[in-house]
């Protein structure tokens, strides 16, 4: 997800909603090197999930930067937790892009996610206004800039790879990064990162509708929970006393 | 017939395999796949693997146990919560948004990977398999299992009186909220560390302190009429989702809460200041330890003790339990926290099948330690390392190095089942260079200078360099507790003595890697290595052999010790 800072009034955030994305990224890559078994392909994603890394560490410390130069204050939600990575969705728990995709769609989608975050990158640079951040920041822009390059030499490789196994490498040629095919992936990422930007700038207010429900319908389920008694098992013998396919 | 284990949706979620002898065939712990630490999602890509690993299916998995009680882990929770908090609290809230993401969905996820329309699926108490899973490790019976840590289903500690395989009798529990786990977990939080990771930081904090908030401390939570009670007013863990102490903890200590992204600077005031309150929670927690250690003991007059549970991990704790005189013998698995669990799980469907039983072995200490299939490959190394050495000589290269005062990484066989990295996912060096050790610490591993780096020693010298206590002894051999070296010594290898006078020290065997690494240097008068897990600080323990060259990279390694041969980047 790539959220556009430039709507979006707290800076800290932003950087550190930077920070999980990159850090999301470089365990996309590493998963793809575990995934491909050409050594040239698995040393290049191992190198982009480096740049990943280090981008991420980099964030943290621009955040750092922000605090000292007193834009806002630490709060705990800025400690950042390898964990959210998942609950922020930023890691599908049910899967590697790698896994999900094609090889050719996971390219795109790098591709296409590179150059958004490239652009994402740029509006963040107009809002930091010490000059060591802003020079990360460059740093990390050009490097983007560079991963979504990178990303075409990738398809490349895979393509001739597949010539050599498959022969298609002619057919791939024919139809290969047409301008018209990767702005469609193009496009189609950034409709999906719009709406996810969306979906969490609305978590407010869609909690307003849903949070009186959830409260009426614990009071409801409390009232029931409350009845239930979990028996006590003190002086029993575990490995017999229970029914091994109780969940209670 | 196979017999698997699952723990998951708590914090490191795993995978234990056992066979129809009773035997641990693997071990895995999803983070080390996800690359997430403390990964608790369910553990596909784990599972995925020892699936395909052993070409399990329907017709050779007998049982798929998970280690605790999905509704009845659910519902203590949410009971408590509703009886003692406002309807509209956020962790009533949070618990019942959640319900779908809790281990209440185990069988929905599991049913992705395999047919569970013919495995039977068991549950087991959460505690029964922290028990389960020392039991594996010791066998001697009758003993006395102490489960403590943060949360089970429904119990937060526990005493089992273990008499056979077939016989184990609940004797005591503490029920939640009142956890001696969740009470450490909550002063971590203050200190500015991560729960379930900043455990261990606050541990290496607490040798640089003076216990003066003790007594107070110690009035939060109490050991008193064979109870265990916490004082939930200091405590927000029973009510809200981004904090677990309350504002009176920073009032009892007249001191913040500290900001994470604040360095400790050591000799400073305000290090000094958080290390106290470091020292005394370290000290409250041994303190209550003793007492439950002891209550156990005057109920049943057995002196052979098994620890686990997340709380069994403060290797400081073990050394002062160890010591206590009604103390035999004490023994910690090596991965004594929630997802060694999966081990009790498995043995727990393995012990429910019929007839099977598991016998007394006094070999299984030190035999299952890295259990799995190794497959591995590293052709991709070529391209950007240089092979020094195949393994016929590589050991005694990395000897050569070790001399010359390099650190060597180890990517070797199996990953250590437990959370220490006992040689085969290490980052290793002269443990006599203080300098070098400081250095590895600190700028390799990126790591706060007061966390402590652990030293390793072969068993025929371990007696003259350490105050060994042989109560508990078999800890040292996954360094599940600490050790005071001897005075004559110390100076040599201060590198590896922390600011409290102990070491982690792993005492290890000549069949091991380190073991046989040591064997050379012996000849060179190094009888010591320092040793430290082969990751980022914050990263899980490096898995496969892209994860170890993406690690060399991150941390400046030169040197990597694979089972194929020793490697130097190019």
């Amino acid at each position: 997800m790539i959220i556009s800072p430039e709507k979006n009034n707290n800076l800290l955030s932003t950087i550190m909603e930077f920070s999980y994305a990159e850090y999301g990224s470089a365990l996309e890559m590493l998963a793809a090197s575990k995934k491909t078994t050409n050594p040239k392909l698995k040393i290049g994603y191992i190198r982009h999930a480096l740049d990943e890394y280090r981008h991420t560490q980099l964030l943290h410390k621009i955040l750092n930067n922000q605090i000292k130069n007193g834009i806002g204050k630490f709060e705990n939600k800025f400690r950042f937790s390898p964990k959210n990575v998942i609950s922020k969705g930023y890691i599908d728990k049910n899967g590697f892009l790698v896994e999900k995709f094609k090889l050719k769609n996971f390219v795109e989608f790098v591709y296409s996610n590179e150059f958004l975050a490239k652009q994402s990158f740029e509006y963040l640079s107009k809002r930091i206004s010490d000059t060591n951040s802003l020079n990360t920041i460059k740093d990390i822009i050009k490097e983007e800039d560079g991963h979504a390059d990178d990303s075409l030499t990738v398809m490349n490789d895979i393509m001739k790879d597949e010539n050599v196994h498959h022969g298609m490498a002619k057919k791939f040629y024919l139809t290969k990064f047409s301008e018209a095919q990767l702005k469609v992936a193009f496009t189609r990422e950034k409709f999906k990162n719009r709406m996810r930007t969306f979906y969490f700038k609305n978590l407010k207010f869609l909690g307003h509708i849903f949070d009186p429900i959830l409260n009426f319908l614990i009071n409801i389920f409390g009232k029931i929970v409350n009845l239930i008694s979990i028996p006590n098992d003190k002086d029993e013998n575990l490995m017999s006393s229970k029914n091994p396919n109780s969940v209670v | 017939m196979y017999y698997l284990g699952i723990s998951a949706y708590y914090h490191d979620s795993s995978v234990a395999l056992i066979d129809d002898k009773g035997e641990i065939l693997d071990f895995k712990k999803e983070e080390w796949h996800s690359r997430v630490k403390g990964d608790k999602s369910f553990p596909r890509l784990a599972l995925e693997e020892i699936i395909s690993n052993f070409d399990l299916n329907e017709k050779n998995i007998k049982f798929i146990t998970f280690y605790e009680r999905p509704v009845r882990a659910w519902i203590t929770i949410l009971k408590h919560s509703v009886k003692n908090n406002p309807i509209a609290n956020d962790l009533t809230r949070n618990f019942f948004k959640n319900a779908f993401n809790s281990s209440m969905r185990f069988q929905m996820d599991l049913s992705k990977y395999l047919n569970l329309n013919k495995i039977k699926i068991l549950y087991a108490d959460h505690h029964l398999s922290h028990t389960l899973s020392t039991y594996y490790y010791y066998r001697d019976t009758p003993s006395l299992s102490l489960v403590i840590d943060g949360y089970g289903d429904k119990y937060c500690s526990s005493i089992h009186l273990i008499k056979s395989n077939k016989e184990i009798i609940n004797l005591w529990n503490s029920e939640y909220p009142n956890s001696l786990g969740l009470f450490y977990s909550a002063i971590t939080d203050y200190l500015g560390f991560e729960i379930n990771e900043g455990e261990y930081k606050m541990m290496g904090l607490a040798s640089y302190g003076e216990p003066v908030h003790f007594k107070k401390l110690s009035k939060t939570i109490k050991f008193e009429n064979d109870k265990l009670e916490i004082d939930t007013d200091y405590y927000d863990y029973v009510r809200r989702i981004d904090r677990s102490y309350s504002e009176l903890i920073p009032k009892l200590f007249d001191l913040q809460p500290r900001n994470s992204n604040e360095t400790l600077i050591l000799g400073t005031d305000t290090f000094k200041k958080y290390a106290d309150v470091a020292t005394s929670a370290q000290k409250v927690l041994e303190d209550l330890l003793q007492k439950i250690f002891e209550y156990a003991f005057k109920k049943t007059s057995i002196k052979k003790f098994l620890l686990s549970g997340g709380v069994a991990m403060n290797s400081v704790a073990v050394k002062k339990i160890g010591e206590l005189p009604f103390v035999d013998t004490l023994n910690v698995p090596p991965s004594p926290g929630d997802s060694g669990a999966a081990i009790g799980a498995a043995l727990y469907g393995y012990l429910k099948d019929d007839e099977k039983i598991i016998n007394k072995s006094n070999e299984i200490i030190n035999k299952n330690f890295y259990p799995g299939k190794l497959i591995s490959d590293e052709s991709f190394f070529d391209l950007v390392l240089e092979k020094i050495s195949d393994n016929t000589n590589s050991l005694k290269e990395t000897s050569k190095l070790i001399i010359e005062n390099e650190i060597v990484a180890t990517c070797y066989g199996n990953i250590e089942t437990g959370p220490r990295a006992l040689g085969h996912r290490s980052l290793i060096c002269n443990a006599h260079n203080e300098k070098l050790i400081s250095k590895l610490s600190t700028e390799v591993k990126k790591r706060n200078l007061f966390r402590p780096t652990a030293p390793v020693i072969l068993e025929e010298f371990a007696n003259d360099y350490f105050e060994i206590n042989n109560s508990i002894i078999n800890c040292y051999y996954h360094m599940s507790t600490v050790a005071t070296p001897k005075e004559k010594f110390k100076n040599s290898i201060k590198g590896v003595v922390h600011a409290d006078n102990t070491s982690r020290v792993q005492i290890c065997n000549k069949e091991q890697l380190l073991g046989k690494i040591l064997t050379f240097l012996k000849n060179d008068k190094i009888y010591l290595i320092a040793n430290t897990s082969f990751n980022i600080s914050s990263d899980p323990m490096v898995y496969s052999k892209e994860d170890a060259y993406l690690a060399m990279e991150r941390m400046g390694i030169k040197y990597l010790l694979t089972e194929k041969g020793l490697y130097k980047k190019k």
